[in-house]
């Protein structure tokens, strides 16, 4: 009677077969992450932060070299999963050349990103040890006075690498939705920690996490209208569908289709910052804790391209000419409006995250050249930008307010730099570095990247493209020349700054910063091989 | 399938029509006498005090919370359940990754102090 | 028409209109309780559609669980709770509120009528839970495992941003004896500008009518 129990059950069980060898880097964060779990409920308050950050850089530095493992083998398969009715794995993970590399590209810069939220030495840290305490409270003064430290962010950063890496590794749109969740729950509360600012911290992390559910939903839906089209969520399933190779081409469905796609883009436009969906950008930028917005400006970045291009290319191939058109004008809009409103800020992390915005749309051309040169543009352009972005923000947390005992908080005001080059000529010289690599100069890191992705796009009848991209970066050339003109050139005005003597580790993630912006600006082809190696889905 | 949900909405037919009825039959049989005094709160014979709506406790929260994680948790073992004869030890291995991990966000909410009514 | 179609239109415009009167509800807690009828009927809906997991599912999480934390979520804020005139948009941004939900339903409802249409038949079989079980625990338990991280970490969160202190930790009322002033005395507690972040330590007693956010008790 009860149709629970009554149905036949399936006797020909298959157990899913995984390459543990080819997971290894998601399971050592994940594994990392619930061992910071641990440790923040067992291990002594006093020795806690230490044993965070031991457990972080010990667990990415491993996957990271796991990755390396990859990459020597070659490794190139699609896992966890059973098999298909055709005798094929419908796996939920592939890991392939682009999933190698830009797993370990966010390795790379999430370790760096965690040497910078080790950062104590300016005034206790970036991050608020009692988030619950009302700004400017009594109680917020008490948990300051008895030296609380934060801790949670590294557990809460380790879970959010996890669903990166895992994010353009998926081989299907449900894996994909779980994993855009693992990675963006944790980076809206923290946005929410900082220590000064509160206020404007918790707006950002409430505006982040209202507009990011509502772009999940976008996202959903679409996957779910792809599901009504394809009968399936797999990425090679949805592009058969489409094409009909292997199997019968769905026709006559082409509103779902469609309409799935449209849906499916809003959702990742907006976790990479794209116009007209990068509305909550400027606003979260500036309100995150600096060393979370470096962690996500360069992270977040990568694993949403990465996803895109996975599906641009592995999914939508065969529907390239139907949406083509669309993502073109947001293209064009995203360089536009990141270029042109970034000229007029007048907060440091504010215009780096217009200017955030204006790369999106560069990275757009490369990923709508639909080209292998286009990917390997894409991959080698998120690198750069990535170590660029961490090292900027970095920079931006050491530049404080002069206050009366000692140091105070940031100082992101631009009148504040006014000045800054012959105060401190070491900061504002890797400043300037970082903001030349971003305006795209010749002989760093950024202009390399440039030069691919717009190569590519020329390459491939895109030029209308390529040339609006020069033209945005022209004009964003000359907002970071304006900031680098400030430091060396304006005498200060309004209230002093300084620079706070970094601790070790967001030096070392400056310097390291430095290093790649320099040697890829000269020797580009140190990376662009193994980029190009790396640009081959696996379908 | 049809046949057995056709029971399930008959019986929540019979709750809806069984209270229907009654209220039904209490207002044609009661006297009638309006008073101001009996639409106030009851409170064991005290005067009401403040308003029907305040503010709780932050505490509430992390119940809630740890409510809809248990909840979430609590939907896949039973499909889970069904399937378990079939799946065999696997199956149990993939539930106990599920659940240890959940169970390390409770030793944490614990050791936080999460659990603890009285501070 | 079937008998199905029926319950399935009367489930649907139920969920229908409980949604809008979610939206359009003046009182914040009413317009919980009112999406406890746009869920339920979905549940509802679920149950025509012969998908019976995600029935049981929607009304043990949605109904159950997510809206009991809308509500103790609403209860936390400081603001007043009773009807307020100010949820209301002004009428120029309502209006642009309504055509856009409307042009978004239309939008969606006419492509899946177009695409699927009257041809849409219920499959048998498909949502029962040998049918569900057996596809989570074989070839998608990769995301399923994944969902047990995503919950810890959304525990993890949630304990960060509502919960100061852990178990070593001497009690912060104890070094500050004025910690919480702001709870204990009204007047400071309405001026706070942030509602979202209610002081984790406990207030000394707790009551069990808590104090109004405009000081009666």
């Amino acid at each position: 009677m009860t149709p629970l129990l009554s149905v036949p059950v399936a006797a020909d069980f298959v157990a899913p077969t995984v390459d543990y060898v080819a997971v290894l880097p998601m399971l050592i964060v994940f594994g990392a992450a619930i061992v910071a779990v641990l440790v923040e409920a067992f291990a002594p308050r006093a020795s806690r932060f230490s044993i965070q950050v031991g457990v972080a850089l010990v667990g990415l530095i491993a996957a990271l070299g796991a990755v390396g493992k990859l990459i020597v083998d070659g490794t190139r398969v699609e896992t966890a999963g059973i098999p298909a009715a055709d005798g094929t794995l419908a796996a939920s993970i592939v890991i392939d050349g682009p999933a190698i590399f830009l797993q370990g590209t966010i390795l790379a810069l999430s370790i760096l990103a965690v040497l910078t939220m080790t950062e104590r030495s300016t005034d206790g840290g970036a991050f608020t040890p009692q988030a619950s305490a009302v700004p400017g409270s009594p109680g917020e003064g008490a948990a300051r006075r008895v030296g609380l430290v934060q801790s949670e962010v590294f557990p809460l950063m380790l879970f959010s690498v996890g669903g990166m890496l895992m994010f353009p590794a998926s081989n299907d749109l449900l894996t994909m939705f779980v994993a855009l969740e693992v990675f963006s729950l944790p980076l809206y509360l923290l946005c929410g920690l900082a220590r000064r600012r509160r206020l404007l911290s918790q707006e950002a992390s409430l505006k982040y996490f209202l507009l990011g559910a509502f772009s999940s939903a976008f996202f959903l839906y679409g996957a779910a209208l792809l599901y009504g089209f394809a009968e399936s969520v797999r990425l090679a399933d949805i592009a058969a569908a489409i094409t009909g190779t292997g199997r019968p081409a769905v026709v006559g469905q082409d509103g779902l289709l469609l309409l799935g796609i449209a849906l499916l883009a809003v959702g990742l436009l907006f976790k990479v910052g794209a116009a007209p969906f990068h509305i909550w950008t400027p606003d979260v930028y500036q309100g995150a804790p600096t060393p979370v917005t470096g962690f996500m400006a360069a992270c977040t970045k990568v694993a949403a391209f990465g996803a895109m291009l996975r599906v641009v290319y592995v999914a939508l191939p065969g529907a390239r000419w139907d949406f083509m058109p669309a993502l073109w004008g947001v293209a064009i809009l995203t360089m536009v409006v990141g270029s042109v409103i970034a000229i007029v800020q007048t907060d440091v992390k504010r215009m780096l995250a217009y200017s955030s915005i204006a790369h999106a749309g560069f990275l757009m051309t490369g990923v709508l050249a639909i080209d292998k040169i286009g990917i390997s543009g894409v991959l080698f352009y998120l690198f750069v930008y990535g170590f660029t972005t961490i090292g900027a923000f970095a920079l931006v947390s050491l530049v404080r307010d002069a206050g009366e005992d000692g140091v105070g908080g940031e100082a992101t005001h631009l009148s504040q730099w006014a000045g800054l080059g012959k105060r401190h000529p070491m900061a504002a010289g890797a400043f300037t570095l970082f903001l030349l690599a971003m305006a795209g100069i010749p002989l760093t890191s950024g202009f390399m990247g440039k030069y691919a992705v717009f190569s590519a796009a020329v390459s491939n009848g895109a030029w209308v493209l390529a040339l609006i991209g020069v033209l945005a970066s022209a004009v964003a050339a000359f907002f970071y020349v304006r900031v680098i003109v400030l430091m060396y050139f304006s005498e200060p005005s309004g209230s002093a700054s300084v620079v706070a003597t970094p601790g070790v580790g967001t030096l070392f993630a400056i310097l390291l910063s430095v290093v790649v912006t320099i040697v890829l600006g000269i020797a580009p082809t140190v990376l662009f091989g193994p980029a190009e190696a790396a640009s081959l889905f696996l379908p | 399938m049809s046949a057995s949900w056709v029971v399930v909405g008959a019986v929540a037919a019979g709750g809806v029509l069984f209270f229907t009825l009654g209220m039904l039959a209490n207002r044609l049989l009661r006297p009638s006498a309006p008073n101001p005094e009996k639409l106030t709160t009851y409170e064991s014979g005290v005067d009401p005090v403040g308003r029907g709506w305040s503010q709780t406790q932050v505490r509430y929260y992390l119940y809630a919370f740890l409510y809809v994680v248990f909840a979430v948790d609590a939907v896949y073992l039973f499909p889970w359940a069904v399937v378990l004869a079939e799946l065999g030890w696997v199956g149990v291995i993939e539930m106990g990754i599920f659940l240890g991990i959940l169970a390390v966000g409770l030793l944490h909410a614990w050791r936080r102090g999460a659990l603890r009514w009285t501070p | 028409m079937t008998a199905l179609d029926v319950v399935f239109a009367l489930f649907a415009s139920t969920a229908a209109a409980g949604a809008l009167l979610a939206v359009t509800s003046r009182h914040v807690v009413h317009a919980a309780l009112w999406l406890v009828l746009a869920l339920g009927s979905l549940a509802g809906v679920y149950l025509v559609l012969a998908a019976e997991v995600v029935a049981l599912v929607q009304v043990l999480v949605y109904v159950g669980a997510v809206v009991v934390l809308v509500l103790f979520a609403l209860m936390l804020t400081r603001a007043p709770i009773g009807v307020r005139a100010d949820l209301d948009a002004a009428p120029g941004r309502r209006r642009v509120a309504a055509v856009a939900g409307l042009a978004t339903s239309a939008l969606i409802g006419g492509t899946l009528l177009a695409a699927i249409g009257s041809t849409a038949e219920v499959p048998a079989g498909d949502g029962t839970a040998s049918a569900l079980g057996s596809a989570t625990f074989t070839g998608w338990v990769l995301p399923f495992e994944l969902l047990s991280v995503l919950l810890l970490a959304a525990l993890v969160a949630a304990i960060a941003i509502s919960r100061g202190r852990d178990a070593d930790t001497p009690g912060l009322d104890d070094l500050a004896p004025g910690g919480t002033a702001d709870r204990a005395d009204p007047g400071a507690g309405s001026a706070a500008p942030a509602p979202a972040a209610a002081p984790a330590p406990a207030t000394p007693a707790a009551p069990s009518r808590a104090v109004g956010p405009d000081g009666t008790s």
